[in-house]
């Protein structure tokens, strides 16, 4: 058998052997777990329920509210401007667009803490950015923006600032008596950075 | 691991140093071959010579399995690789362009580099007609540019069209190649051309 021939058939020998193999659909981890554990203990994902009303006060435009529960729970209640991705979805392709990218801020919220934090767990393991999780969820929002308590007389300041702020949001969110509607002073905090993702392009070539 | 450019584990400096060195080394390998003769790429219009095609499919096959295999072993990550996008319509008219342009001058812009190199006068003029095409394409894009743009299909893959595994493509481009090449020398044969 000439050279050639033998070129040929490992070629194809090649061929059928790449036809046969499932494709690698393994994405490969962009975060050890020890990087993970470094995140997830410097807590740098989560936000506040204060934060969120104020970028929702704000009608800040890089805020992206995610709602993590299932579409009945959405349908009874939702945040204002919040889409519904559940969890069970949210490696669906229709929805990549919006887990990851670096535009927008993503703020998964769902109850509690625990299932929005699970969602973010998964994203960040794909190695996308700007997703954030709202502390506490919307349990504690109910609890601190739409019922806020008056806090004790013997409270610092920044107690009471915080108490204006969540009774005026409140009123925006359509809960509790109106107050006119005063700038949170200790509440504010600075925006997590948002990055642009590069643009992974390469030279096209030719011949 | 991979693609290392994208990845940044090779920085953006590096890059264009390895670019020229294979540049240099492709140069090189392209005039051995012999496709600093303008009737090699014509042979593979009339039929005497298709080694333009063998090599350029080899060249295909063998990158081609090289990154399928490499994505098997995790070696790289071919959701980086930058893919083309396709323009349907002005990419079936430049292909038809730049198809006659290959049989009327005999060299790609590649050869033509090649030979211009090696001091052949034709390739020069060739490269002259390159640029003076890039010049009037360039002033007269506005006025092209609702077809150039139209029939924009995204960065798209064969095999995602018709729905097959990337492998399983491979494994017909490997077959098609494998006839193709047959076909060739077929033509060789049917006519062929003692002195070129």
């Amino acid at each position: 058998m000439s050279t050639r021939n033998i070129i040929f058939i490992g070629l194809l020998l090649l061929g059928v052997v790449i036809a046969m193999v499932p494709e690698n659909t393994t994405k490969p981890y962009k975060l050890t777990a020890e990087d993970m554990l470094v995140e997830v203990q410097g807590a740098a994902e989560m936000v506040t329920a204060d934060e969120v009303a104020h970028w929702l006060v704000s009608k800040d435009p890089s805020l992206q509210l995610i709602d993590v529960r299932t579409p009945d729970e959405f349908q009874k209640y939702h945040l204002e401007g919040a889409i519904n991705i559940p969890i069970s979805a949210i490696l669906k392709d229709e929805y990549l667009d919006y887990v990851d990218q670096g535009i927008m801020m993503n703020v998964l919220y769902s109850n509690g803490t625990i299932g929005s934090h699970q969602a973010w767990m998964i994203l960040r393991q794909l190695g996308f950015e700007n997703n954030y999780v709202m502390q506490g969820g919307l349990n504690y929002w109910f609890d601190t923006i739409m019922n806020p308590q008056k806090p004790a007389l013997t409270s610092p300041d920044e107690e009471f600032a915080k108490y204006d702020f969540r009774k005026a949001a409140s009123a925006v969110f359509g809960g509790g008596s109106g107050v006119a509607l005063t700038a949170p002073t200790q509440t504010k905090a600075d925006k997590p950075k948002v990055k642009r993702k590069k643009k992974k392009k390469a030279p096209a070539g030719g011949c | 691991m991979g693609p290392l450019v994208p990845q940044e584990i090779i920085g953006a400096d590096w890059n264009l140093l390895i670019a020229f060195v294979i540049g240099i080394g492709f140069g090189f390998v392209l005039e051995q071959a012999g496709f600093s003769s303008s009737r090699k790429l014509a042979g593979m219009f009339y039929g005497y010579d298709t080694v333009v095609l063998k090599v350029f499919f080899t060249g295909a096959i063998t990158a081609m399995l090289g990154l399928l295999f490499f994505s098997l072993f995790g070696w790289i990550d071919l959701n980086l690789i930058y893919v083309n996008p396709t323009f349907m319509g002005s990419a079936i008219v430049g292909g038809v362009i730049m198809g006659a342009g290959f049989i009327i001058g005999g060299f790609c812009p590649g050869t033509s580099v090649c030979a211009a190199a090696i001091g052949k006068i034709d390739a020069m003029v060739f490269i002259g007609g390159i640029f003076l095409g890039i010049f009037f394409f360039a002033e007269g894009f506005p006025l092209l540019k609702d077809f150039y743009m139209s029939g924009s299909m995204g960065p798209l893959k064969v095999s995602d069209v018709l729905g097959i595994s990337g492998g399983v493509m491979a494994l017909l481009v490997i077959i098609a190649a494998l006839i193709m090449f047959k076909l060739g020398e077929l033509a060789e044969k049917r006519w062929p051309r003692e002195e070129y």
